[in-house]
């Protein structure tokens, strides 16, 4: 794909947020945030709904204002600075597109309000639209109305339209969410390339952990107002740093167990556990592994016992799901197709790679 | 034959139909053509006089000046009321609502009295007024003050959720483009709300120049002078007068029937601009 936009790499910005607090009429909606943001980076902020990610992000923009903390891009604090200031790009979750002007005009909006000194001539702002439609491939629908395009369209031209002003910093709320399956991930590739290619600063924010540990560099884990996490993708994935990142980022089994001794332990009985496992201190914890880092062995000393309740096909394996004895939880695990167990077998699981977290299951 | 669960049998269907359109016809249709029947009882050369009379053209312009006051005084507040309350949080917000449904709720002969004890010869200010030559109640001024108080929640109400409905990310995405407030206003938001608006004014207008009970009490009932059609029309009636009051009603009638027609289009071009946005 040939993206024609001249590289802005130099002028992208760097972010730094300390200790950024909000509340919302007694409801704390962020909590001391400390996060910093390097020149030329695809960040997401990834979490549930109601974990503070859109208000960050709304923060960064200048369209909310924090209680406490301060904001700096390039190292000058702007906390003050109201939006129309800031020179950032924002597309919003539902576009937010002027449904009363053509496409060509949402593109230029931005150029076009502009004080009469600021504002480049007709010509070039037309030659700038032509430019930035072409970009998000959408050249020859300048005149059409929103209204007559389909959603992946619409959010094309949000972000032709962001791309105008030519920000320092793409601020995106869930860009994707209101696409379907097949349209977000043509989108998102997309949208990686066009991040690369322009070369500004970018934060995305998403509930998708698919879409967050795909496109980001790095990835802002948030739950309840607070930071869980800020790591690369894989990090995220392989080392989550707390049992909520790991329930959240993936998908996991979890088993209740308490920690004696050095050991951990199940209904009276040691759980073995592989080679390199780092137990937390004594007491209650959370033993996690992912559906594929599990086997299925013969001694019935060496895993969780379960029952078989559902097979079905995986992406070349074999998904099981059992119910573990003793206890209301099931257990997911992927094994090969060869001998896969039947529904009702009674099948030993062995984790091959987990993770362990002081503390016990919230409800 | 049955055509579903909510189907009614002919017998049941016609009643209610014959109920429904009865009423209609005579608490409603019935009066309007009476209106026009009296107004024309004399022909229409009575009619003409009745209309072109002066004291009747005086009515008609102050009027219509009142209109052209209040009206524009309520599409800005009722503009800046919905804006400020559907775009921001602030304190006293709910408060502010309900007072602007006070008009609705007060009776029209209250809504006089007010100015009459703000600004009458008796009233707290009347005194300081007076000192400065400055006539109020029983003059134009107190005629517009009193229709801008009855009229005001109109263009408001129409467009509290209206705009609630819209949200705020279009004036957002605006503002984020590096747009000034009163360009976000006017680019982003009144685009969107210039059919619910247009309703808004509409019924405001037809409220301002037909209102009665609340100029009726500030005005003083000047022939030529303070007197609206409304109260031109009820002094006509009292003097007899059958045929030219009825005349001037007729013009009020043809006011109702035109602002009904309008009513109609707009709500026609709302349903048609709401609908296959995308929103």
């Amino acid at each position: 794909m040939a993206l024609r936009l001249s590289r802005q790499g130099d002028r992208a910005l760097s972010i730094k947020l300390d200790t950024i607090s909000k509340n919302f009429g007694g409801f704390t909606a962020l909590g001391n945030i400390n996060l910093e943001i390097e020149p030329g980076e695809f960040l997401a902020l990834l979490g549930p709904s109601g974990s503070g990610k859109t208000t960050l992000l709304r923060i960064i923009a200048g369209l909310e204002f924090p209680d406490t903390g301060r904001v700096y891009y390039d190292g000058d604090d702007i906390t003050d600075l109201k939006v129309a200031d800031r020179g950032v790009g924002f597309v919003f979750q539902h576009y937010a597109l002027f449904r009363h002007m053509t496409v060509a005009d949402n593109v230029a909006f931005g150029l076009t309000v502009r004080k009469r000194r600021d504002r480049p001539a007709k010509s070039v702002i037309q030659a700038r639209v032509q430019e930035l439609l072409d970009l998000v491939q959408l050249g020859h629908l300048g005149k059409r109305y929103p209204a007559q395009l389909s959603g992946g369209q619409r959010q094309r031209v949000a972000l032709a339209r962001a791309l105008a002003v030519e920000p320092r910093l793409l601020l995106l709320d869930e860009p994707f969410g209101a696409l379907d399956a097949r349209v977000r991930k043509d989108l998102r590739r997309w949208l990686r390339e066009l991040h690369d290619s322009v070369g500004l600063t970018s934060i995305f924010v998403t509930h998708d952990q698919d879409e967050a540990l795909e496109l980001a560099d790095r990835v802002v884990v948030m739950d309840h107002g607070v930071i869980e996490q800020i790591d690369t993708p894989q990090k995220i994935y392989d080392e989550p740093a707390s049992a909520f990142v790991f329930d959240f980022v993936g998908e996991s089994n979890q088993v209740a167990v308490t920690i004696a001794g050095g050991e951990a332990r199940l209904f009276d009985r040691t759980l073995p556990l592989p080679a390199g496992t780092t137990l937390p201190g004594d007491g209650p914890a959370r033993l996690f592994f992912r559906p594929h880092d599990a086997e299925i062995v013969a001694d019935d000393k060496a895993g969780l016992a379960a029952t078989v309740t559902l097979t079905r096909p995986n992406s070349g394996s074999i998904r099981v799901e059992g119910k573990l004895d003793g206890l209301d939880r099931l257990v997911e695990i992927d094994v090969p197709v060869e001998g896969a167990p039947q529904v009702g077998e009674r099948i030993i699981v062995r984790p091959t790679r987990v993770k362990l977290y002081a503390g016990r299951a919230e409800a | 034959m049955r055509n579903g669960a909510t189907s009614e049998s002919r017998l049941a269907r016609a009643t209610i139909m014959t109920l429904g359109l009865g009423f209609l016809g005579l608490f409603l249709v019935m009066p309007l053509l009476v209106v026009f029947a009296q107004a024309l009882a004399s022909g229409i050369g009575a009619y003409a006089d009745a209309v072109l009379e002066p004291d009747a053209l005086a009515a008609m312009k102050l009027t219509l000046t009142v209109a052209a006051i209040s009206v524009p005084l309520n599409i800005a507040f009722g503009v800046a009321a919905a804006w400020a309350i559907t775009k921001f949080d602030f304190p006293g917000k709910s408060i502010l609502i309900t007072f602007i449904d006070l008009p609705f709720s007060v009776s029209p002969v209250v809504s006089g009295l007010i100015y009459v004890l703000l600004f009458g010869a008796q009233g707290w200010l009347g005194p300081w007024l007076a000192e400065h030559d400055v006539q109020i109640i029983f003059a134009v001024p107190g005629i517009v003050l009193a229709t801008v108080f009855v009229t005001f929640p109109f263009v408001a109400r129409e467009l509290i959720p209206l705009m609630a409905e819209q949200g705020r990310d279009d004036e957002e995405a605006a503002l984020s483009l590096g747009a000034s407030g009163w360009q976000a206003f006017w680019h982003a938001t009144l685009p969107n709300i210039r059919w619910g608006l247009l309703y808004g004014v509409l019924l405001c207008n037809a409220r301002a120049m037909g209102e009665f009970g609340a100029v009726s009490v500030v005005s003083g009932h000047i022939r030529g002078e303070t007197n609206t059609m409304p109260l031109h029309v009820e002094i006509l009636y009292n003097e007899y007068n059958f045929v030219a009051a009825f005349a001037v009603a007729s013009l009020l009638a043809l006011l109702a029937l035109v602002t009904l027609v309008l009513k109609s289009f707009l709500e026609w071009r709302y349903d048609y601009h709401g609908k296959g946005t995308g929103h």
